[in-house]
């Protein structure tokens, strides 16, 4: 889902790194009211973690094998999809300039896409259907969700460069999205119930509960 | 996605020495960037032709293997490439070649052309950059170009991590090989290797987060708070800075002039090919 270099034409780049830049700031002062001054180290080793994460192999059926993308999951964690827009954002910038994946141009389209796109339909879906459903299953219909809204985000946004027709971007960037995004959900859904049980307290949803009961 | 473990063979290349690695972080770090702007936002296939026989140049003065920087490029291709094996196929223009529902048409195939060597170009810079340039020096230059305050911090921090998490990684799956485990293995049930993959996940989740708390102690002992800066040291460019940031820039506004006034007798070369 990384969009390299060349695919987008100047003006609609220029556009993503605005919508880049408003949610950057956005996310600092978020970041500011919230994270205390922990914040800063906590964020950026955090971000080396997701990082390894990215680069790990997950399986997939058929033998092919494809990575996490994760941010529905910091978002859930932090209960604010600002967080995942701060680390996302050195994320891929450090992907792009050092692993060349996914373009520099490209970086706000590629942070809308993973981060902000993903990252509020994976919490607020979360957010919505926590109540019916349940923790669990309405985390990883989240992350479900997230995977293929960012690869619709991905393909419409390369419908409007002319790039990639639109009905052949969402038959099959969203098809396959659709399948991995099953996979993504269910390693979402894991490591949110392996953090419950070994760390609870790092789980905002959790710290009402935690303080409440001190 | 590009597998991290190959940051520590990227980190030892980039210690190296030759004109290129010395020169400083910030003129390396302008000038991939401008030429990746160059290369995407051109129209014609001359302007990135050219670029790219200069990068070729440069990986020579700079005395990286031509064949290991192919091969990262190569290695790099897949995403963008399977969006490009398309194009000729899906854009309407004077049909080429068909073959009953298939049609290649020369809008879609010159595009992909045109597609293909700008994402090459920018590949190629970017070998360029992260081969001569350690990860420490490209963000150091972006604190000194001035980036915001927290962000240039967490990216320092983070870059600092990522070879703690390397190791970190390459440690699970040592021991997970070594116990015969494989994500395609068929001896196990599928649900079973999906949990395994989803606990190493969690546990370096948890793992960076305990390490994220105990560094924010350690900086705290040291006398960290909210109003520390990260100390910058002042270094100024050489004349071989200067030499090379504006051979890039002549470099890219005479090609500008030839594209403008020439581009009709460059045939192919010049024509605009882009459908955007």
């Amino acid at each position: 889902m990384h969009i390299p270099d060349g695919f987008i034409p100047f003006w609609q780049c220029a556009i993503y790194y605005i919508i880049l830049i408003i949610g950057l700031y956005f996310a600092s002062k978020w970041a500011r009211e919230n994270l205390d001054e922990k914040r800063i180290p906590l964020l950026a080793v955090l971000a080396a973690g997701i990082f390894a994460i990215m680069s790990m192999n997950m399986p997939i059926p058929f033998g092919t094998s494809g990575h996490m993308v994760g941010g529905a999951l910091v978002a859930i964690i932090f209960c604010a999809p600002e967080a995942a827009i701060l680390v996302f954002t050195v994320v891929l910038l450090i992907q792009a300039l050092v692993f060349g994946d996914g373009g520099i141009t490209a970086l706000g389209a590629n942070v809308l896409n993973m981060a902000i796109i993903g990252g509020c339909t994976g919490l607020y879906t979360f957010k919505a259907l926590k109540g019916k459903l349940g923790i669990y299953a309405s985390a990883g219909i989240g992350a479900w969700l997230a995977t293929v809204v960012a690869a619709l985000a991905c393909a419409i946004e390369m419908a409007i460069a002319g790039t990639f027709p639109l009905t052949v971007g969402i038959a099959s960037m969203v098809t396959y999205h659709i399948f991995i995004g099953i996979i993504e959900a269910v390693l979402t859904v894991i490591v949110l119930m392996a953090l419950d049980k070994f760390r609870p307290d790092l789980l905002i949803w959790n710290k009402n509960r935690i303080e409440g009961g001190e | 996605m590009a597998d991290i473990t190959k940051a520590l063979n990227l980190d030892e290349l980039a210690s190296k020495d030759s004109p290129i690695h010395r020169l400083d972080g910030r003129i390396k770090l302008i000038s991939t960037v401008f030429i990746i702007v160059i290369a995407a936002f051109s129209n014609n296939i001359f302007i990135p032709i050219i670029l790219e026989i200069f990068l070729l140049i440069i990986i020579k003065i700079a005395k990286l293997s031509y064949i290991d920087s192919f091969k990262r490029i190569a290695l790099l291709l897949p995403f963008g490439g399977a969006i490009i094996i398309f194009q000729p196929f899906i854009h309407p223009g004077n049909i080429l070649w068909s073959y009953s529902w298939i049609k290649i048409t020369d809008t879609g195939l010159n595009w992909a052309i045109l597609l293909i060597t700008r994402m090459i170009v920018s590949l190629t810079s970017i070998v360029i950059l992260s081969s001569t340039s350690p990860m420490q020096q490209i963000v150091a230059s972006f604190r000194r170009l001035k980036m915001p305050k927290d962000l240039a911090m967490i990216l320092s921090i983070m870059v600092r991590f990522l070879f703690v998490f390397i190791d970190e990684l390459a440690a699970i799956r040592k021991s997970q090989k070594s116990r015969n485990f494989h994500i395609h293995s068929k001896l196990t049930p599928y649900k079973w290797r999906i949990k395994q993959v989803g606990y190493s996940i969690a546990m370096m989740f948890v793992k960076s987060y305990e390490q994220g708390e105990r560094v924010y102690k350690s900086m705290i002992s040291r006398g960290f708070s909210d109003k520390s800066d990260l100390f910058n040291e002042k270094t100024s460019l050489e004349k071989s800075d200067y030499i090379y940031i504006s051979t890039i820039i002549i470099l890219v506004i005479i090609l500008q002039i030839i594209i403008i006034k020439y581009s009709n007798q460059l045939g192919y070369f010049g024509e605009n090919l882009s459908i955007n």
